[in-house]
């Protein structure tokens, strides 16, 4: 059997901001987002739990909204503003949502955590002082299946505290 | 050695934890090798059927195709399993599930190794496939293995249960059926792989065991273990799934053959078809009790669906029916447990190695004891439960650590509270309110087997000290806990130690990250090796202090003069001495529990040096109109001997009640129909109660600064607990788990809460 070569569709290009930095790239339609970041930008930090957005891991925040890199295509990342878990820290430090992590103990295999990060940062900066409910509410399409989430939802509190008191971003 | 615990019962920062909020690539999908293939397994669609023709010419001539790999191609021993090795590697001439891998596919891209998949081509054969054990133990029923489709019996008998039966005031008779689960860890299997440079090959895996993933890998490949190094990458969760070879054995034998970088990630449908699940169980459980409530008498027997090929299908079997009883002390036991082959998924060690199946039965038992005999739930366990100088069903005398009751007992103001006065406070007639409780023991570490742990420190001329240990961390947190216990013994910060951990080059073998052992065992060993150290430290310290030792304190990685502290000497002073002494500076520590066989015949012995035990107890509301139950509140208190690091001894009791809620509510694995995380659902943050952690410490003589472990007695009472407090809600019980929206509205309309409707 000869293995014919398929035709390539063509490459769209687009140009966004990713942690910060400009980006100019093509992309092909069928790419997404998350394939984008870890297999060609080499962002490995966005993990791939199910790849049909179910399990959350894969969340990044793209203009200001969590978002699951796996079903998002790159090829609509034209214009928009994308954040993942490697631009959270800045020069000067951890971001104050790492901090409460490490200090609530809301780490555990950890393959989760990102993606918890970016749900957690996407709804603090919409709403800064979130009740209990709307954390839960925020990081109910998160699946953790270590930690119980309770950590991670008093974590997420204590940021949300610090973050009021001006400490961070 | 101080007297006072620096190290001990604090939480200190989580080791690994910074790589993880970082986001940096530690995991197996995230490893980068350059000029890396990528493995594809083809496997079977047939649950039962032999193979007459496999075809893989074709495959192996598409471009971009690099390597097609079949059982032919294995050139060690095509069979492994941790207890009984009776499954190929690549299918030799038979498929026993549905995902039994037949060829192995290795490609310069995921289009090629796609196409490599598509172009194989297989002929089989059906065979009749089995799908229950009542099947597979008929007579005339299709052979799975050559020995039959019984795995293990395993029989536990003391006293004489039968006639004990009929002096009882009550007895008990029900059936328990649980089904499979899926451990749903949320990092999909994945690991790479390369040759070195001398022709060994490195394999860096998601994995809970890397020294049996070597010596496995090594005999399939017909290696000498030394040749193959196994390092474990960042482990995404296991709990019990990760203990069986998922990615390596496939890593290795292409490897072997190619001698380039390979990797295999596991997309989330593969490794829900192709690892192992928890047993389902059906038991049948027969309970007698005086008019008093004592337990007189206990009968059960256990079928395990242990699915195509072992795993640990005989640890659960005999585990199941040593935890019988429950934490509660029956003179006359009669127990006989079955794992049984079928061509169901495998199903292997998940979380409790079938005590949460178990404990679902037993834990109901009491309930309907009590009701039967119009006691209060918490006073039937008080009256039963262990302590110190019982008995259990294997003639083991408990000795000391038997924490059941100080849990009880911790847990009894909660329970009244909610008894008295949750359950009335609120709720109507269509949201009605439940209190439950469940209790369970378990047995620390690996069952009437030795299962030694090892572990080394070693001091260098520059007065660093570095640890090397086995055991792998699959989120649990075991390294942490392990280097708190070596900052402990020698005076020093946790986070000053340097660690190696889990890579079969450099470190002892420490055994499975399973069956709650490693802070019990490892910590033992761990703790021997440091103690080590700190005597040659001491000695030397004594002889340039001319101090008795028994004045002097390791302390800030030297060794003080505790009656003058100004006097004191560094680790790097003693260590150059003790070097020209030849004196050495690299210690093994080792441990393993004390433990008997149990005998075949009567299952007596002595399975387990230490137990751990838990209560917790479950409020929830029943909304009989749509039989959706929310747990409102769980608390759970657990005998852990010492907490050594209260807060992640905490995130496992969470994080065990978030999943023994799924076990309770909602989690059902149907071999065939469920495929991805869509057919599949495990708790969310807003599926979860309030949980309250209690951490009782009972300590145990022989743990680390008197530790057991924790990590499966987490989830074992949660079910019970949530299926207890369902039957108290609603005055009608459920057997069957999942009690899910059909189940519970089911036993809502049986026992008249849903209105009837007229049809006009």
């Amino acid at each position: 059997m000869e293995w014919e070569e398929q035709e390539s569709p063509a490459p769209i290009g687009v140009r966004f901001r990713l942690n910060g930095r400009e980006v100019a790239l093509e992309v092909s339609p069928g790419e997404s987002l998350l394939y984008l970041l870890r297999e060609r930008l080499g962002l490995r930090g966005t993990k791939e739990g199910c790849g049909i957005g179910e399990c959350g891991a894969c969340t990044v925040v793209v203009d200001g909204k969590a978002a699951n890199a796996c079903l998002m295509m790159a090829a609509q990342l034209d214009g928009r503003e994308v954040l993942t878990v490697e631009g959270l820290e800045s020069p000067v430090g951890l971001h104050p949502l790492q901090e409460a992590f490490l200090e609530h103990h809301a780490v555990q295999c950890g393959f989760c955590t990102p993606g918890m990060l970016m749900s957690s940062y996407a709804l603090l900066s919409c709403n800064p002082k979130p009740t209990r409910d709307q954390i839960v509410e925020a990081l109910a399409g998160n699946l953790c299946r270590c930690t119980g989430y309770e950590q991670v939802l008093e974590a997420v509190e204590a940021a949300a505290r610090r973050l009021a008191n001006g400490r961070g971003r | 050695m101080g007297t006072e615990l620096e190290w001990i019962s604090r939480s200190v920062p989580r080791i690994g934890a910074l790589e993880r909020l970082r986001g940096m690539p530690i995991f197996g999908a995230d490893i980068q090798l350059e000029d890396c293939l990528v493995l594809r397994v083809f496997r079977s669609h047939r649950p039962h059927a032999k193979i007459m023709e496999l075809d893989v010419e074709e495959a192996r001539k598409l471009r971009g195709v690099e390597g097609v790999f079949t059982a032919r191609d294995i050139p060690g021993k095509n069979l492994m399993g941790l207890i009984t090795k009776d499954q190929p590697l690549l299918a030799q001439d038979r498929v026993r599930f549905v995902g039994d891998p037949v060829a192995l596919v290795a490609a310069r891209d995921e289009e090629s190794a796609q196409r490599g998949l598509e172009a194989i081509r297989v002929r089989y054969q059906e065979l009749p496939s089995i799908f229950s054990p009542e099947e597979a133990l008929a007579e005339g029923a299709v052979a799975i293995h050559d020995k039959g489709n019984l795995l293990h019996r395993r029989v536990v008998r003391k006293g004489d249960a039968a006639s004990a039966m009929e002096r009882a005031a009550v007895v008990v008779e029900r059936t328990y059926r649980t089904p499979h689960i899926e451990h749903t860890y949320l990092e999909p299997d994945a690991g790479v792989g390369y040759r070195e440079w001398d022709g060994t090959l490195v394999i860096l895996a998601s994995t809970q065991n890397p020294h049996y993933d070597q010596k496995e890998v090594a005999g399939l490949l017909g290696l000498q273990e030394e040749k193959v190094r196994v390092i474990q990458a960042a482990t995404g969760g296991g709990f019990g799934s990760k203990l069986d070879l998922t990615v390596q054995g496939f890593i290795g034998l292409a490897l072997y053959h190619l001698g380039r970088p390979v990797r295999l990630v596991f997309t989330r449908e593969e490794a829900y078809l192709a690892t192992p699940k928890r047993h389902p169980l059906t038991i049948w459980m027969r309970t007698g009790a005086d008019s008093k409530g004592k337990l007189l008498a206990l009968q059960a027997r256990i079928v395990c669906d242990t699915g195509a090929y072992s795993s640990y299908g005989v640890a659960v079997a005999t585990r199941a029916a040593i935890h019988a009883t429950g934490p509660y002390e029956v003179e006359n036991v009669e127990v006989e447990s079955l794992a049984v082959y079928t061509n169901n998924p495998i199903a292997g060690a998940m979380r409790g190695f079938g005590v949460p199946q178990v404990a679902f039965a037993h834990e109901s038992q009491m309930d309907l004891l009590a009701q039967e005999l119009g006691m209060d739930p918490l006073q039937i366990r008080l009256r039963n439960a262990f302590q110190e100088g019982s008995s259990t069903a294997t003639g083991q005398k408990l000795g000391s650590s038997v924490g059941i009751l100080e849990c009880l007992e911790a847990l009894e103001p909660h329970y009244r509270e909610a008894v008295s006065s949750w359950k009335g406070s609120g709720g109507s007639r269509y949201l009605r309110r439940g209190v439950g409780l469940g209790a369970m023991w378990y047995g620390i570490g690996n069952t009437g087997v030795q299962n030694p742990s090892t572990a080394r420190v070693e001091l260098d001329d520059d007065g660093r000290v570095t640890l090397y240990i086995g055991a792998a961390d699959m989120g649990q947190g075991s390294t942490t806990v392990l280097a708190q216990i070596a900052a402990q013994v020698l005076g020093m910060q946790p986070e000053r130690l340097r660690l190696v951990v889990a890579d079969t080059a450099r470190t002892s073998n420490a055994g499975a990250s399973s069956a709650s052992r490693q802070t019990y065992i490892s910590g033992n060993a761990v703790l021997e090796a440091c103690a080590k150290l700190a005597q040659v430290l001491l000695t030397e310290a004594s002889d340039m202090l001319r101090a008795p030792k028994h004045t002097l304190l390791l302390k800030g990685e030297g060794v003080a003069d505790s009656t003058d502290p100004q006097r004191s000497v560094s680790f790097m002073e003693l260590a150059q001495r003790a070097r020209k002494k030849n004196i050495p500076l690299s210690w093994q520590g080792y441990f393993d529990p004390e433990t008997t066989p149990l005998d075949p015949e009567t299952g007596q012995g002595i399975p387990y040096a230490t137990y751990a035990f838990a209560c917790q107890m479950a409020q929830v509301e029943v909304d009989v109109l749509t039989g959706r139950v929310r747990v409102r509140r769980v608390a759970a208190a657990h005998d852990v001997g010492r907490a050594v690091h209260p807060e992640a001894v905490k995130g496992q009791i969470l994080g065990g009640v978030a999943m023994g809620l799924g076990f309770a509510l909602m989690e059902e694995f149907v071999p065939g129909s469920t495929v991805s995380m869509k057919d599949y659902h495990i708790p969310t943050a807003a599926d979860m109660p309030e949980v309250v952690p209690i951490i009782v410490e009972a300590p145990e003589p022989t743990g680390p600064f008197g530790a057991k472990g924790v990590g499966e007695p987490a989830l074992i009472p949660t079910a019970p607990a949530i299926l207890n407090a369902i039957a108290d809600a609603l005055g009608e019980r459920i057997y069957q788990l999942p009690a899910n929206l059909e189940r519970v509205l089911e036993a809502c309309i049986r026992a008249g809460h849903f209105p009837s409707m007229e049809v006009k």
